[in-house]
Formats: C-alpha cells, sequence, structure tokens
C-alpha cells in the first residue's frame, strides 16, 4: 500500500502538522499514522479532512471509501496517512479544478 | 450608514420568546420589537438548519440552492450521500454578494461555511463544523491564530458535535444542567469573537448565529413551552425551567450588547431558520415502506436491538447503504431529517434505470399510501401533507432532493431505524421544526411598530441587501418585504433588482436518459411485477 505519489502524501502531512498543534498531539505524524488509533479523530473530522483534499485534488469517490472502511472489521475501521495518499493518487482527477492549493491557516 | 446585522437564532419561535418577553426575561428583545418591525418568518421545505439558513442567505429554495440536509446526494443515481458542505451550495449568498461589491463582511457560526468563501472579510463556519478543524475553515488566513490568542477563545465548548447529537437523540437527565449551562458559556464564546472583530475589522455586514436556542428547545422542550411545564415541578424540573429562562436571559443580554457595539444607525434583523412545537409521534418510515414491500432490510439488520423505538437514528444517517437489500428495495428513507423518501434509481437488482413513469407511479402510489397511516393514538392521520419532489424542489438541482416530503401532524418526527411498531409515541414530549420562525428587524427606514403577518425567509436576503444600499438579484426568488420599511424611505430608495447573480457553479447534474422504447419499458414493467412492486 505504497503506491502513492509522494507529493500528495506531503501534502496530507503538511495539512496534518498545521493541525496538531490545535489538537495538543505532541507526536509525529508519518505515513504510518492512524488517523482515528493514533490521531484520535471521529469520523466527521475525516469528512472534513476529505473535504479540503478535494479542494486541492477536485472531486474523489470519498463516499465510497468510508463506506468500505465502515464495512471492515471494527478492529480495522482505521486508515493510515499512507493509505489515504494511495486513496487519492488512485482516484484524482489529472486537474485539480481551478488549482487551489491548501493555504496556511 | 451603519452596519447591517443579521442575528440568527436557530429555531426560534414566538411562541417562546413572546412569553418570556413579557415576564421580563427577555428586556432587550422587548424593547427591539417595539422598536422595529415583526412578521412570522415562513421556512422552507424541509424547515431544517441546513437547507433553511441556506435559503436565507441566497434568498432561494432548496431547488434553486442544492441544499435539502445535512447530508446530499451529489449525483442523482446515486445510493451514497456526502456530508453538506459549502461547495454544495450552488447560488450567490449575502456574504459573497456584499463581498463582491465592496462590502466587508463578518460570518461567524453560519452553517454550510466550509470551507469558507473568499470572502472581504472575517468567516468563522459553524454547523457541523468539528472544532478540532476549526483552524481549516477561519478565513482568512492567520484569523485563527488571532482568535486563540483571545482570552478564553475555546473551539471546543463552541462547536461540540457531541452536544447536537445529544439534542436529538436525548441524554441522561443528570446530565442535562450542565448541558444547559455549556450552552450559556457556548454562546458567550461565540459573542467575545464578534467583540473582537467588530472592534478590531469593523464590517457591513456582520452576521452571527446562535444555535442553543434550537437545542434546547429539542431536548427541553416541556421545561421552556409555557403550556407544556409541569405544574407542580419536581426540584430537578423546577431547576431545568429555571436553567433554561437562564439561557434566554443570557442571550437577551449578548443581543444587547451586540447591537450596543453596532451604534445606533445600525440595522438589526434578527431571524430564525425554522419554528418549533411540541413532538410526540416518531413514524418509522423504513419500516411502513417495508410493511407495504418496498423497502427490504438487509440480512441481520431488521432486528432494532435494545434502542427505544423513538430513537430516530440521528447519528446513524445514511445507514440505509448497507442496511437495506437493494436487490428488493425500491423505496427507502436515508436520514430522518430531510422528511424525506428516496425512490431508487434503478430497477431492483439491475443496473438498468428505473423508468420515469414508473418511478412517478410509485411516488403517487406511495403519497395516497402516506396519507392513509393513523396514529395508533387517536386514530387520526399521522401525515398531513405529502409533497412530490417537482411540488417542493422546483430548480436546477430538483433532481438531488428527495422524492417525497411529508409534513408529519403535530410536529411528529421520522425514524430511519426499524422498529417493532410503525409509529412510536413519545412519554414526554421533545420538541421540533415547524414552519413559523421569527423576523425581527429595527433600524434606519424600517417601521416602528410595524406587525406583518407572515414573510418568507427567502425574503430576508433582498432586506439586507436592501439595507446595505445593495440590488437584488433578479434570480432571487425573495423580494424586499416593503411592508417592513417607511413609505418615505422607499420613496426615496427604492428596491432596486438586477439581473445578475445566477448560479456560482454549473449543476453537478447530468440530464438523466429517460427515454424507453416501448419494447424496453415493457420489459421493465414486467421485471418490476415479477419482483411485486408494480400491480
Amino acid at each position: 500500500m505504497t503506491d502513492y505519489d509522494p507529493q500528495v502524501l506531503q501534502s496530507i502531512l503538511g495539512l496534518l502538522d498545521d493541525l496538531k498543534g490545535d489538537w495538543e498531539y505532541s507526536g509525529e505524524i508519518t505515513p504510518d499514522t492512524y488517523f482515528i488509533a493514533d490521531l484520535g479523530l471521529e469520523s466527521l473530522e475525516i469528512v472534513v479532512l476529505s473535504t479540503m483534499i478535494q479542494q486541492e485534488y477536485g472531486r474523489l469517490p470519498f463516499p465510497q471509501y468510508f463506506d468500505e472502511i465502515g464495512q471492515r472489521p471494527v478492529q480495522e475501521r482505521d486508515v493510515t496517512v499512507a493509505e489515504l495518499a494511495t486513496f487519492v493518487c488512485e482516484h484524482r482527477q489529472a486537474t485539480a479544478p481551478g488549482g487551489v492549493t491548501w493555504a496556511r491557516r | 450608514m451603519g452596519p447591517t446585522l443579521i442575528i440568527g437564532l436557530d429555531g426560534a419561535t414566538f411562541s417562546v420568546l413572546d412569553p418570556y418577553m413579557e415576564a421580563g426575561v427577555m428586556p432587550f428583545l422587548a424593547d427591539l420589537q417595539r422598536r422595529g418591525a415583526r412578521a412570522v418568518l415562513r421556512s422552507i421545505m424541509p424547515p431544517l438548519t441546513p437547507p433553511a439558513w441556506t435559503s436565507l442567505v441566497t434568498g432561494k429554495h432548496p431547488g434553486q440552492h442544492g441544499v435539502f440536509d445535512f447530508f446530499q446526494k451529489e449525483e442523482r443515481d446515486s445510493i451514497y450521500f456526502t456530508f453538506a458542505g459549502s461547495q454544495h451550495v450552488g447560488a450567490e449568498t449575502i456574504w459573497t454578494l456584499a463581498s463582491d461589491q465592496d462590502r466587508r463582511i463578518i460570518s461567524l457560526n453560519y452553517p454550510l461555511m466550509f470551507p469558507a468563501p473568499p470572502v472581504e472579510g472575517a468567516v468563522v463556519p459553524g454547523g457541523m463544523m468539528p472544532w478540532r478543524q476549526l483552524r481549516l475553515g477561519c478565513h482568512p488566513p492567520g484569523l485563527f491564530d488571532r482568535l486563540k490568542a483571545l482570552p478564553g477563545f475555546n473551539p471546543r465548548e463552541m462547536l461540540d458535535m457531541e452536544l447536537e447529537i445529544k439534542a436529538i437523540d436525548g441524554c441522561p437527565p443528570e446530565e442535562w444542567a450542565e448541558w444547559v449551562n455549556l450552552h450559556i458559556r457556548r454562546e458567550q464564546r461565540w459573542f467575545e469573537v464578534l467583540r473582537f472583530l467588530m472592534q478590531e475589522e469593523p464590517a457591513d455586514l456582520v452576521g452571527i448565529l446562535f444555535d442553543g436556542v434550537d437545542k434546547l428547545q429539542h431536548l427541553c422542550w416541556r421545561f421552556i413551552d409555557p403550556d407544556l411545564r409541569p405544574r407542580q415541578p419536581t426540584r430537578w424540573e423546577r431547576e431545568m425551567i429555571d436553567r433554561c429562562e437562564q439561557y434566554f436571559r443570557s442571550l437577551d443580554g449578548l443581543l444587547a450588547q451586540i447591537v450596543d457595539l453596532a451604534g445606533p444607525e445600525a440595522t438589526v434583523v434578527l431571524a430564525s431558520d425554522h419554528g418549533f412545537g411540541p413532538s410526540s409521534d416518531v413514524f418509522h418510515v423504513n419500516t411502513w415502506l417495508e410493511s407495504i414491500g418496498y423497502l427490504k432490510w438487509a440480512e441481520g439488520q431488521r432486528d432494532g436491538g435494545d434502542r427505544p423505538d423513538t430513537d430516530v437514528g440521528f447519528a446513524e444517517m445514511t445507514r440505509h447503504v448497507h442496511a437495506v437489500d437493494w436487490s428488493q428495495t425500491l423505496a427507502y428513507a436515508a436520514t430522518p431529517s430531510s422528511q424525506g423518501i428516496n425512490i431508487v434509481e434503478r430497477v431492483p437488482g439491475s443496473d438498468e434505470p428505473l423508468p420515469e413513469d414508473t418511478r412517478a407511479t410509485i411516488a403517487l402510489t406511495l403519497a395516497d399510501a402516506l396519507l392513509e397511516v393513523r396514529r395508533p393514538c387517536d386514530c387520526r392521520p399521522l401525515i398531513e401533507e405529502v409533497w412530490t419532489r417537482e411540488q417542493a424542489f422546483a430548480g436546477p438541482f430538483e433532481a438531488l432532493g428527495p422524492d417525497l416530503s411529508m409534513v408529519l401532524a403535530e410536529g411528529g418526527t421520522i425514524s430511519i431505524l426499524p422498529s417493532e411498531s410503525i409509529v412510536a409515541r413519545r412519554a414526554e414530549p421533545r420538541g421540533h421544526h415547524r414552519w413559523e420562525g421569527i423576523l425581527l428587524a429595527a433600524g434606519p427606514g424600517i417601521r416602528p411598530g410595524a406587525r406583518i403577518a407572515e414573510v418568507s425567509i427567502v425574503d430576508v436576503a433582498p432586506l439586507l441587501l436592501h439595507q446595505l444600499d445593495l440590488p437584488v438579484p433578479g434570480d432571487m426568488a425573495g423580494r424586499v418585504p416593503l411592508d417592513m420599511l417607511e413609505p418615505e424611505e422607499l420613496e426615496r430608495r427604492p428596491p432596486r433588482v438586477v439581473a445578475v447573480g445566477g448560479a456560482r457553479r454549473v449543476s453537478p447534474l447530468q440530464p438523466v436518459d429517460t427515454d424507453f422504447e416501448p419494447e424496453e419499458q415493457a420489459a421493465l414493467m414486467q421485471r418490476l411485477r415479477a419482483l411485486g412492486y408494480v400491480e
């Protein structure tokens, strides 16, 4: 599960790095960090992240992706940063709409 | 010219505010309505936070702006629903219209504002914005860090999702008092952000939404509605009555401070997205659809478990994707909030599109059947009205709305969960949405003491634009409510309408080819008959 564009991975890591200070999360966020088990995110928070990712890469089939994750055995209902990057790379459009990039907030 | 304020009170209704004003709990509001104009504000179908506030800020109905619910389809023929955000708002808003015409804005806690639009001014989104990601929602970049430096800034208290779920699905009685206290603090936190922004970077259009009114009324209706308050309350009930009263007293104090900050030349508009009233009946719509053969639960999904049969499934919205056997289902309810029923787009068990006229037949059959459902408590009709999609949502986004929308008698609510009973009744009434919200306006050109029977929620955006001395886009459904304005002011500065505005984006919908050859039509109908769906 490492078939991702390193730039996509860096984008997601950068986004999470911006946020982790607000979460009082002091650990390092790596490609192997789990969103739920490690960062403690809830489903709605992952949805918000998906919205930001779609601003960068265009519309992605996140509802189906979340649904697939939700059908896994309970202990497997989580994804790593690298797995999310892989999903984005598999489904991103050739050109992002408007070329929007994440601004540091 | 002073600023124009749009202060939202989510779910506010005169049946609650009037008694509090008369009892002296809300003296500022009582004074404001003496100084200004007042009207019942008619909400839209469905009278629900995301579509109704979107109608208020766009001046358009849901079929014209594209927001129908907390969750929605992005494609007509998908069973998947996604969380509604600003990207789903397919129309200009007061925020973008004002900003595009050189007016600065402040918008705090309004739903469907994430991701924030690139406006001139400050945006802190509300609705279902998770507190841990508020940084992502704040506009412009850097705003979050400035707010974080404020003493008392507490995004967790401002945006805690658990509050929303407890309001609908309930919580243990011992938690209620602190739950109300938290809402008092929450409104104070939002006010402090507003005060900071109004002082540091004054704006022409200033909006803040207080959503505790809706939450308290959902859970604590029997302690708020004077007609339902216990005549001989227990100690705990007395405490809850007092705490709810304290919430409204505190809110009134915040309103006074906001209007004071805005100065004497400000236009003040107070509005709600919908009204409120008591609610006891819960309609298990998917169980009803199952009982008449239009829905089949997936294996293992039929059992409702140990949940009370009055749970509506607010925390399990869109569970239908796996709860339903799609090879044998023609119609389903995806969320309790939409008040709607969706008809599938494909012939069950196949990839073939369901012909439009078959869908229309199913819709009309279900509409007739819904009107026959009776309440067990008195055998009276449970459902007062059923609207087809065309009736409820005419417009460019019509195809994304539910096929049928229901109006339940006496504010009944809908559950998407399986149940042994089709209609359940709560032991104690809760609060639930109604059509009749509130509109109060005061300021330059507003008729003092005017009492107007009813104004549509889509008229608020035109009113705000007029007060900002901006033209009203001709494609808005709403119009400036002239009865609220001084005749002399109207003569001096009549409302201007311009043929601009329009959709912010191209509709994501593609036309669906529904023309079938007669042989194809006959074959599809034969399959449906075989499945038992049509006579």
